[in-house]
C-alpha cells in the first residue's frame, strides 16, 4: 500500500509544471461523417485545426459556411485550390449545416 | 410583466438606430439553439479530464459544468484552455527560455524567469480570466447563433496571478520618447509560415497601469503548460484575448500595426452599445473588445439539479465585472417578476470573482426559473437576456443568467 501511495505521489509530482520531459498531447479523433468529399476537408481543415471546431459551432447556413471558408483562405492563408473551396463548403453545408432561406442575411 | 425602463428603452433605440443605419430589415424568429455535439471529456497534461472541444489547438473547459462557479478561485486543473495556433511547442527549457524586450527601448532585455523571479519585485493580484467569446451561445436564445464555438459559461475563471508589473519591466528597458505602443507575442505558431501570428498590441499607456502583470505563479503554483507556462500577461479587467500565453516577446512600437488577431477578430460593432440587428453579418466598423462587462453566471443549481419539496437549498455563484467591483447581485425566483439581495461573500479584490449566495425554502412543487443579475459599483447592471445588444462574433455576452429547476 505504501508503495503505491509513494507512486501516486511520483507520478503527481512529475506533472507539477517545471517539467523536465515533453508533454503529451492527447490525440483525439472527432466524428466527420463520410461521403460527398469529406476527405477534402480533411485534408485542408485539419492542417490547421480539428474537426471539433465545425462540430461545436452548431449548424450553419450556406453564406456562413460561405464566408467561413473565405475567412481560412483570405485572412490564415489556407491553400485550398478555389474547386476545393466548394466542395469544402457544399459538404459542410450538406452535413454540418442548411441552405439559407430566402431574405435572411448572414446565417 | 416586464417594466420598461430607461435602460430597455436606451437599449431599444441604439438598435433601431443600428438597423437603420445598416439598412437591415428586423430579423424574422430567432432560431432556437441547434442540438448540441457532446465533446469528449479528456484528461490533458497537468488536468482533469476536461470537456475537448477542440485537441488541436487545445480548447477545454471544466466537466463539472456550473459548480465550477460555487467557488471564487477556480483550480488550476480544472481551468480553462483556449489557444489559437496548433504549433505549441511540447517542451520549454527554462535555461533556454528568453523574454525580449526590444523596439523603441534604450536598452533591450532578455529575461530568464529566474530574472523575472529574483531582479524584481513580485506582485500578487487576483483576478477574472474570461474569453471574449465566453456564454455566446445564449445569444442564440434571443436572437441569432453567432460564429464561433458555442461556449456556455465555461469558458472563464478566477485565479490569484503572481508575476512582475509589466510597467516595471519596461521601466528597466527604458522607454524612448517615440514609443506609442507595445506589440506582444507567444511561442504558439500557425501550421503555415504565412498565417497570421497570434500578435497582440496594446496602448503604451494603458500598459503601464500598475495592475497589468506578466505572471509566472497562479494559485500558489507554476502556470499550468496549457495556461502559458512559464509566463503569461494579466490584464486584470479585461477579456483574456491579449493575456498572451507563453510570452516570449514584448516589442515597444512608435506605431500601431494592423494584425489579424487585432483588426478582425475579437472585434465588436464600433458605435456606442457595440452591437447590431441580430442576425447581421460582419459588415460593420469594428473595433477590439477590451473591458469587461458586468455579469453573475450561476454555480448551484444547474438544470440536473434535483431539488426536493421543502428542502433548504442555498443558491450561489459568481459576480464579477471590468474592476469597478460588485455592488449588488439581485436574485429572482420567478422569471424575472420580482427580485431580492443575494448575499455577498468575501470581496477577494476588485478584479476577483465575488462570490454570492441566497438560502431558499422550496415550499411548493413546481417548475422555477431563477435568476441572477449583478450591478456594479458605477452603476453598470446586466442587460436582461431578451434586452442584450447582438453582435456576429458573439463577443461579450453578460446578459442576466438563468436556470429553471424542478422541485419535486
Amino acid at each position: 500500500m505504501k508503495k503505491f501511495v509513494l507512486l501516486c505521489f511520483l507520478a503527481t509530482s512529475t506533472l507539477l509544471a517545471q517539467m523536465e520531459k515533453p508533454i503529451e498531447m492527447p490525440y483525439v479523433e472527432y466524428p466527420m461523417i463520410k461521403g460527398d468529399h469529406d476527405e477534402v476537408a480533411q485534408q485542408y481543415c485539419l492542417i490547421c485545426h480539428s474537426w471539433g471546431y465545425i462540430l461545436n459551432q452548431g449548424k450553419k447556413s450556406r453564406p456562413y459556411w460561405n464566408g467561413t471558408v473565405q475567412k481560412m483562405v483570405n485572412e490564415f492563408k489556407a491553400p485550398i485550390p478555389k474547386e476545393d473551396q466548394q466542395t469544402i463548403i457544399d459538404y459542410l453545408v450538406k452535413h454540418y449545416g442548411y441552405e439559407a432561406k430566402a431574405g435572411q442575411s448572414g446565417h | 410583466m416586464k417594466h420598461l425602463n430607461r435602460r430597455h428603452f436606451l437599449g431599444a433605440g441604439l438598435l433601431l438606430g443600428a438597423s437603420t443605419l445598416l439598412g437591415k430589415p428586423l430579423p424574422d424568429k430567432p432560431i432556437a439553439i441547434p442540438e448540441e455535439y457532446k465533446p469528449p471529456i479528456i484528461a490533458f497534461p497537468e488536468k482533469k479530464p476536461m470537456v475537448t472541444i477542440s485537441d488541436r489547438p487545445p480548447l477545454l473547459k471544466s466537466a463539472r459544468g456550473r459548480d465550477i462557479y460555487t467557488q471564487a478561485i477556480t483550480p488550476n486543473d480544472e481551468f480553462f484552455v483556449r489557444w489559437h495556433l496548433p504549433d505549441i511547442p511540447t517542451h520549454i527549457d527554462l535555461k533556454e527560455f528568453r523574454l525580449e524586450v526590444n523596439g523603441a527601448v534604450t536598452t533591450p532585455l532578455s529575461l530568464s524567469i529566474d530574472d523575472l523571479k529574483t531582479t524584481f519585485d513580485p506582485v500578487e493580484i487576483t483576478a477574472v480570466m474570461q474569453c471574449g467569446g465566453n456564454s455566446r451561445k445564449y445569444y442564440a436564445v434571443t436572437g441569432q447563433a453567432t460564429h464561433g464555438v458555442q461556449w456556455d459559461h465555461g469558458a472563464m475563471g478566477c485565479a490569484v496571478w503572481k508575476g512582475v508589473r509589466l510597467k516595471d519591466i519596461l521601466t528597466r528597458a527604458g522607454l524612448k520618447e517615440s514609443a506609442q505602443w507595445i506589440g506582444l507575442n507567444g511561442l504558439e505558431k500557425p501550421a503555415m509560415e504565412e498565417t497570421p501570428d497570434f500578435f497582440r498590441e496594446m496602448a503604451l499607456k494603458e500598459a503601464l497601469e500598475e495592475q497589468i502583470i506578466v505572471a509566472y505563479g497562479m494559485n500558489g503554483e507554476d502556470l499550468p503548460y496549457l495556461n502559458g507556462f512559464p509566463i503569461r500577461l494579466v490584464i486584470p479587467g479585461h477579456f483574456a484575448d491579449s493575456w498572451v500565453k507563453m510570452l516570449s516577446n514584448i516589442m515597444v512600437m512608435d506605431s500601431y500595426r494592423n494584425s489579424f488577431f487585432m483588426d478582425v477578430a475579437y472585434t465588436v460593432p464600433d458605435n456606442d452599445c457595440e452591437c447590431v440587428v441580430s442576425g447581421s453579418d460582419f459588415e460593420y466598423k469594428r473595433k477590439p473588445i477590451a473591458s469587461m462587462k458586468v455579469k453573475s453566471v450561476i454555480g448551484y443549481p444547474s438544470e440536473e439539479s434535483v431539488i426536493k419539496k421543502g428542502s433548504r437549498i442555498k443558491i450561489s455563484g459568481v459576480a464579477f465585472d471590468q474592476g469597478k467591483g460588485i455592488k449588488e447581485v439581485m436574485i429572482s425566483l420567478d422569471s424575472g417578476k420580482s427580485w431580492s439581495a443575494a448575499k455577498l461573500g468575501h470581496d477577494l479584490g476588485k478584479y476577483a470573482f465575488r462570490m454570492w449566495s441566497y438560502e431558499w425554502e422550496t415550499k411548493t412543487k413546481g417548475n422555477y426559473t431563477i435568476m441572477a443579475r449583478a450591478i456594479n459599483r458605477i452603476g453598470n447592471i446586466q442587460p436582461m437576456a431578451d434586452e442584450i445588444g447582438w453582435n456576429a462574433g458573439g463577443y461579450q455576452y453578460n446578459g442576466v443568467d438563468s436556470v429553471s429547476v424542478k422541485i419535486v
